[in-house]
């Protein structure tokens, strides 16, 4: 049993990372503390050929940086002690400590600058080789519409891909299986040790679980042999939620473009020259998205992108969606322009938008009266304008706050900034291989 | 066995017509069932016509060979159907009769010829009819081959098929009609041939002597017309299932079977919702008024349901409850329909032009709403749309759904509305979009949000059974329930009350003798309860809701089997420590208590639930450095309808989950220590999956909140109180608890029953003081009422009353058993079967173990009922 204020702590510290049978230890501890161990457990582990050794070594060491956001958050202490890094993963540390924290340490009232300062001052490595690892990609799956759509863009190609995920959840596992895929199922153990600092009065928060998440998956993709990780961020992710005292704040900083384009370039040069990282649904906006979603019926029973984290899974649509976060809110939005509205209902299993109880959760997301949520969603303008779309159609119009969006926040609103159709054409700015740009075209 | 050779049957024998369906056609065990149905009826005198199906799978197959474009496919499909009715002629040891033989030689023929002959529909009907020509060819060989001599009819020589003007060549020749009319010299016809029959079900033959089949539900209906035409004295329709229920089984699993419908009930129920019947199949009985019985195969004893004409000597009752979901409505407001010529027509226009079909329609002078089903065209295309957009230049359009109606089903519902109070109050809690009301008088239907329909409907059954609706005491027309019927073996039945011993009762009449109004509780029972709620392994820690009861001898007995207690003011604090050892773990749970509430719970052992922003907002410092639990509100929406009661901004208790980041916060500022999660979701709740909810939305809630130890899900176990309710299924609910828990290993759980505990445990004993008759109505008075027992007046809650000196007399007079207090409330209970009455005879209440007691009052200055503990 530990014994410390998590608070109190004066340094965080990396121990140790290894690797055998499939199990990756991370360590970590607060000062003289109790070692906190995580667990991330690779099913069917093949033997890694030696000529992958070398890449192994720095993705682990990669994963064990990265994983440790989840512990050093619990004590946020002024040293970070580790073995001296190379300038590169230094700067990808330190930005990932720092911003993907950014939204934790604001709604705590920390302020992290300053604060984080990983070591410097290892050799640079030589230039990672080309292992030619083989030509399919790993697709993580979130349970959500996005996944799913990247997904049925590499099919349509006929890309070879897995269908990977990470943890229990039977929503992602249902929606895996629907996807007809090979599927990949890694499991992650944290400390729990971590739990009971928690009930010391650790500080708590949300923590950049995608770059988590693209650590294990690279060490994955070196270990069964993919030579590409396809996540399905989208281009709002980039924008910041808001700023706190001239510093951006980003929910999703570890979606963003900034930080895909970093840990891309780490992976390139640190790991294997033929390991590509990237967002396949980068150059779309979230509306483009989820019109590409509408058309696959076979998946609307299957999915949720709700927040709430559904660990046992039931028939309703109330069993996977609470209808009261963010996300339930946006998708809703999002996808009423794309679908007839009693396909979609049946979706939801309720009308969110004709319920004035909500009517705070829509303005959020309109960005009236209100910041953005802390939420993966898209821009206040593409929310506007699948309101403005759904406020010329007589189906839609009388419903609750459809009716208030005409009534009240309409005659606000710069008419010409609220076409639907911008939405819908796609940006360069994306990292995806050439191995994979044809299966944009069933994106956009 | 009946007798082999019975007397021969005069010519004007009446007909008893008996349709048995594919699985009862199926294998030879149910072929000896059928016969001796058979022979039973006929030795009640009756001649006999059979209707049977297909073998079961062999109209799917059928269909398959239809639907196969390649000729060797299609005969090695016939192959394979010819092969099936083999088989069962091999296991009934029979040869291949001729009949048989000459339907598989035809099916093997239009199997190779295709459709082109006949043409592609007349060939399908014509492919199909052999699945019922070809069993019911066998049957006739077993039947006689078993000593029954059985003639076999040919359905198309009897039913003729109607062209009906709004049919096309699809309808006509796979979904048509008959008019049947009572024909004795079909009668006659087939006496003179002999006794027993059996026929075809499913098919007829129209004008140009094609073969038609007769659609959904065809053999049902085939059944009806045979009885219309034969005019027998009854049908009888052998299914799976003992007949019509007052719900869903699947949903209401205490749904009660119905032993007596007239045809337009019947018929009401059949389209609301019930798959025993297809409704089509009524019709034609009730001109010539035949009798229909639905009968259980499997369980012949069982009394199935009649029905037949109108029954006047019963008292109106609600007769079911169903729900179709899936519903769209589309609300249409315009003044401008307001005495306007052809405007609703124009309205309707629209709907045939985007091919959507109408069933509900609610109007009012400005305002048409109307349901449409769901079909693939509703969900799948833009019709909705496109109707909407053709409506707005005419009206103002709302679309609205899901939606699902919710229809109550009865004879006379307009006369039965007073009784429904207590459920239109709980619609009163919903989202009603639109009520309907036929001028046939059969039905109700209030349509809501389809969200709230799953946990609406047990409860709404429950209701209409509490209210007097449903009147299932009225053994003439309600059965058993499905769940004491078919209900898995597991399922506990209710055991037989403590009190109704000859002992115990002669105990309680010597209590009864000293003094009356008198509590007098049972600690055994109580202990009895209280094991049963530690059979729950997977609950780490149980409170007793002390609200129920706080006798410091059940405190006592509950405390020595390590019951944890629950209390919700100072008052119960004092009261429960005067009472248990110093180890019982303490739990304060109030609600808008005062500050010095809380000082006063702080000075003791027990572990603090709040409920609101208020204590920490305002009086923080009292838990710096605290461990406490939060009671939330999970809200509406998410699924529980119970929260309606317990939950939602209409309820004072809990924290709305929207402020619990707000809480947090403050929690933080004070350094207190969020502990546990309470949410507690109504009471009386029989549905162990009920709480599996809770706990899951708790446990997804605490995962937020990284200090959260422990999980308290509550009470609000369900005691039933009517004869025959099942139990709350303890074992069910540990399944389902174990389940949440195996997803959340990481919480303690925790549970505060209280009436559970408690409820059976206490009778109330009072004397008759005076009878009294008024108008047609009888009153028993005792000598207390609301005073010492308020839920009957509160909750109308149903405690069942006894005359404990009269305990084996027959029950002939019905009473309305009221108090001497100066309230028309003052009512313990109505429309009571009892004996005979007289001044001094001891009634006793019963389940009064609970909220009896603590809610007493000394109101009109009545004496108090005292207390009394039985302790073996």
């Amino acid at each position: 049993m530990t014994n410390i204020n998590p608070r109190l702590t004066q340094s965080f510290r990396f121990l140790r990372a290894t690797y055998a049978d499939g199990v990756a230890e991370l360590a970590y501890a607060f000062d003289q503390g109790e070692e906190m161990v995580e667990r991330i457990r690779f099913p069917d582990a093949p033997a890694l050929p030696a000529e992958r050794q070398h890449a192994f070594d720095a993705a682990l060491r990669l994963l064990h940086l990265v994983a440790g956001v989840s512990y050093y958050k619990a004590g946020v202490p002024p040293k970070i002690e580790v073995e001296p890094l190379d300038e590169a993963t230094a700067d990808l540390a330190d930005a990932l400590y720092l911003h993907g924290l950014a939204e934790f340490a604001y709604r705590n009232g920390l302020d992290l600058r300053g604060r984080v300062a990983f070591p410097r001052g290892g050799a640079t490595p030589v230039a990672a080789p080309v292992l030619d690892l083989p030509k399919r990609t790993l697709v993580p799956i979130g349970g959500g519409k996005d996944s799913l759509v990247a997904v049925e863009a590499i099919k349509s190609i006929g890309g070879a891909a897995t269908a990977v995920w990470i943890g229990n959840s039977p929503l992602i596992a249902a929606c895996a299986e629907r996807t007809g895929l090979p599927t990949l199922n890694i499991q992650r153990e944290l400390s729990p040790v971590l739990f009971e600092l928690n009930r010391l009065g650790a500080w708590n928060g949300h923590i950049p679980v995608t770059a988590v998440n693209s650590a294990i998956l690279a060490l994955a993709a070196i270990l069964y042999g993919y030579d590409s990780i396809a996540f399905a961020n989208e281009r709002s992710a980039s924008a910041a939620t808001l700023e706190y005292e001239g510093q951006q704040v980003n929910h999703q900083w570890s979606k963003g473009f900034a930080f895909e384009a970093m840990l891309s370039d780490w992976l390139h040069t640190h790991v294997a020259a033929d390991l590509d990282y990237c967002s396949l649904l980068r150059p779309y906006s979230e509306l483009a998205i989820t019109r590409a979603f509408a058309r696959l019926t076979p998946y609307f029973d299957a999915f949720s992108s709700c927040n709430r984290n559904f660990r046992i899974l039931g028939p309703k649509p109330a069993d996977r969606w609470c209808g009261q976060c963010p996300k339930c809110h946006f998708v809703f939005l999002a996808l009423a322009p794309f679908l007839p509205k009693p396909r979609l209902l049946s979706i939801f299993g309720r009308n969110l938008l004709d319920d004035e109880t909500q009517a705070a959760g829509f303005d959020a997301l309109l960005e009236y009266q209100d910041h953005k949520p802390f939420e993966c969603v898209g821009e206040g303008a593409e929310a506007r304008a699948a309101m403005y779309a759904l406020s010329q159609r007589p189906e839609w119009q009388e419903d609750a706050l459809v009716a208030r969006f005409i009534r009240e926040i309409l005659p606000q609103l710069d008419h010409s900034q609220l076409a639907i159709e911008p939405w819908m054409l796609p940006s360069d700015e994306h990292r995806v291989p050439a191995r994979l740009q044809p299966a944009l075209q069933a994106i956009g | 066995m009946t007798p082999q050779n019975p007397a021969p049957l005069p010519a004007d024998a009446p007909w008893i017509v008996m349709k048995f369906g594919g699985t009862s056609v199926a294998t030879l065990p149910r072929w000896q069932n059928i016969r001796e149905l058979i022979a039973s009826r006929r030795a009640e005198g009756a001649r006999v016509l059979v209707v049977v199906s297909a073998l079961t799978g062999i109209t799917d197959a059928l269909k398959q060979l239809c639907a196969e474009g390649n000729g060797d496919k299609r005969k090695a499909a016939a192959g394979a159907i010819a092969q099936r009715h083999h088989e069962l002629l091999g296991h009934m040891q029979l040869a291949l009769p001729d009949k048989l033989a000459a339907r598989l030689g035809d099916l093997a023929a239009l199997a190779a010829d295709g459709p082109l002959a006949l043409g592609e529909l007349a060939w399908a009907a014509q492919v199909q009819a052999h699945g019922e020509l070809m069993s019911s060819a066998l049957g006739a060989a077993y039947l006689t081959a078993s000593g029954l001599p059985t003639q076999w009819v040919d359905a198309r020589e009897c039913l003729a098929a109607i062209a009906l003007p709004n049919q096309n060549e699809r309808t006509r020749l796979l979904s048509a009609t008959v008019e049947a009319q009572p024909d004795p010299a079909l009668s006659a016809r087939l006496a003179a041939q002999g006794e027993v029959f059996i026929t075809q079900g499913f098919i007829a033959r129209e004008a140009q002597g094609r073969t038609v089949l007769l659609g959904r539900g065809g053999s049902d209906t085939s059944a009806s017309y045979f009885g219309a035409l034969l005019k027998a004295a009854r049908v009888e329709i052998w299914t799976d299932v003992a007949g019509m229920f007052t719900a869903n089984p699947r949903q209401v699993p205490g749904a009660r079977l119905l032993q007596r419908l007239d045809y337009e009930e019947a018929q009401e129920i059949a389209t609301t919702g019930a798959k025993v019947l297809h409704p089509r199949c009524l019709s034609p009985l009730r001109e010539p008024r035949v009798p229909l019985l639905i009968k259980d195969t499997n369980r012949p004893e069982l009394e199935g349901t009649v029905i037949g004409p109108e029954v006047r000597e019963h008292a109106p009752s609600v007769k079911a409850i169903s729900a179709r979901k899936g519903l769209t409505l589309v609300s249409m407001e315009s003044v401008g329909m307001w005495q306007q010529v052809g405007f609703l027509a124009d309205v309707f226009a629209q709907f045939k032009k985007h091919g959507l079909s109408v069933d509900l329609i609610g109007s009012a002078e400005t305002n048409v709403t109307v349901s449409l089903d769901p079909t693939e065209n509703l969900l799948d295309s833009d019709a909705v749309a496109a109707l909407a957009t053709d409506l707005a230049k005419v009206c103002r359009v709302k679309v609205i759904a899901p939606c699902a109606a919710i229809t109550l089903v009865g004879r006379g519902m307009r006369s039965m509305l007073h009784t429904l109070s207590n459920v239109l109050a709980e619609f009163g809690q919903l989202r009603v979009h639109l009520i309907s009301q036929s001028s046939n008088n059969l039905n109700l239907t209030f349509v809501v949000d389809e969200t709230v329909v799953d946990e609406l409907l047990p409860h709404l059954h429950e209701l209409l059974i509490a209210a007097g609706a449903l009147r299932t005491d009225d053994s003439a027309l309600f059965g058993p329930s499905w769940q004491a019927l078919y209900g898995s073996g597991e399922a506990a039945t209710q055991g037989t009350a403590w009190w109704r011993t000859p002992a115990e009762r002669e105990r309680l009449l010597a209590l009864a003798a000293q003094a009356t109004p008198r509590y007098v509780y049972h600690l055994p029972t109580v202990r009895a309860q209280a094991r049963a709620m530690k059979s729950l392994g997977v609950v780490d820690r149980v409170h007793y809701a002390v609200k129920a009861n706080t006798h410091p001898a059940i405190l006592r007995a509950l405390a020595s089997e390590g019951f944890a207690f629950e209390c919700v003011s100072p008052g119960e604090l004092k009261a429960v420590l005067a009472a248990v050892p110093d180890s019982a773990p303490l739990l304060f749970t109030p609600n808008f208590a005062r500050r010095a509430d809380y000082l006063e719970a702080l000075a003791t052992r027990a572990t603090i639930t709040l409920d609101a922003l208020h204590p920490l907002e305002h009086w923080g410092e009292l838990f710096r450095g605290r461990e406490i639990a939060l009671r939330v509100d999970l809200g509406r929406g998410l699924g529980h309808h119970e929260k309606v009661r317990t939950g939602g901004n209409g309820s004072k208790f809990g924290l709305p989950v929207e402020q619990l980041d707000a809480f947090l916060r403050l929690a933080d500022a004070h350094q207190v220590s969020v502990r546990g999660l309470h949410a507690h979701l109504g009471s009386g709740v029989l549905d162990p999956k009920h709480w599996g909810e809770v706990y899951a939305q708790l446990a997804s809630l605490a995962e937020r909140i990284g200090s959260v130890a422990f999980l308290n899900i509550g009470g609000g176990l369900g005691v039933p109180s009517h004869p025959g309710e099942a139990p709350l299924d303890m074992a069910a609910l540990d399944r389902v608890l174990r389940e949440v828990r195996a997803a959340y290993p990481h919480y303690r759980l925790w549970m505060e029953p209280g009436r559970y505990l408690v409820a059976d445990a206490g009778v109330l004993l009072a004397r008759v003081t005076q009878t009294k008759g008024k108008g047609n109505l009888r009153y028993l008075g005792v000598d207390t009422g609301m005073d010492s027992l308020i839920r009957p007046t509160l909750y109308d809650a149903w405690h069942e009353i006894v005359n404990l000196t009269r305990i084996d007399t027959p029950a002939e007079a019905l009473y309305q058993v009221v108090g001497p207090i100066c309230e028309s409330g003052d009512v313990l209970g109505t429309d009571r079967r009892l004996p005979e009455a007289q001044e001094g005879d001891v009634m006793l209440i019963a389940q009064a173990g609970a909220y009896g007691k603590v809610m007493s009052s000394r109101y009109n200055l009545r004496d108090e009922a005292d207390e009394v503990v039985l302790d073996d």
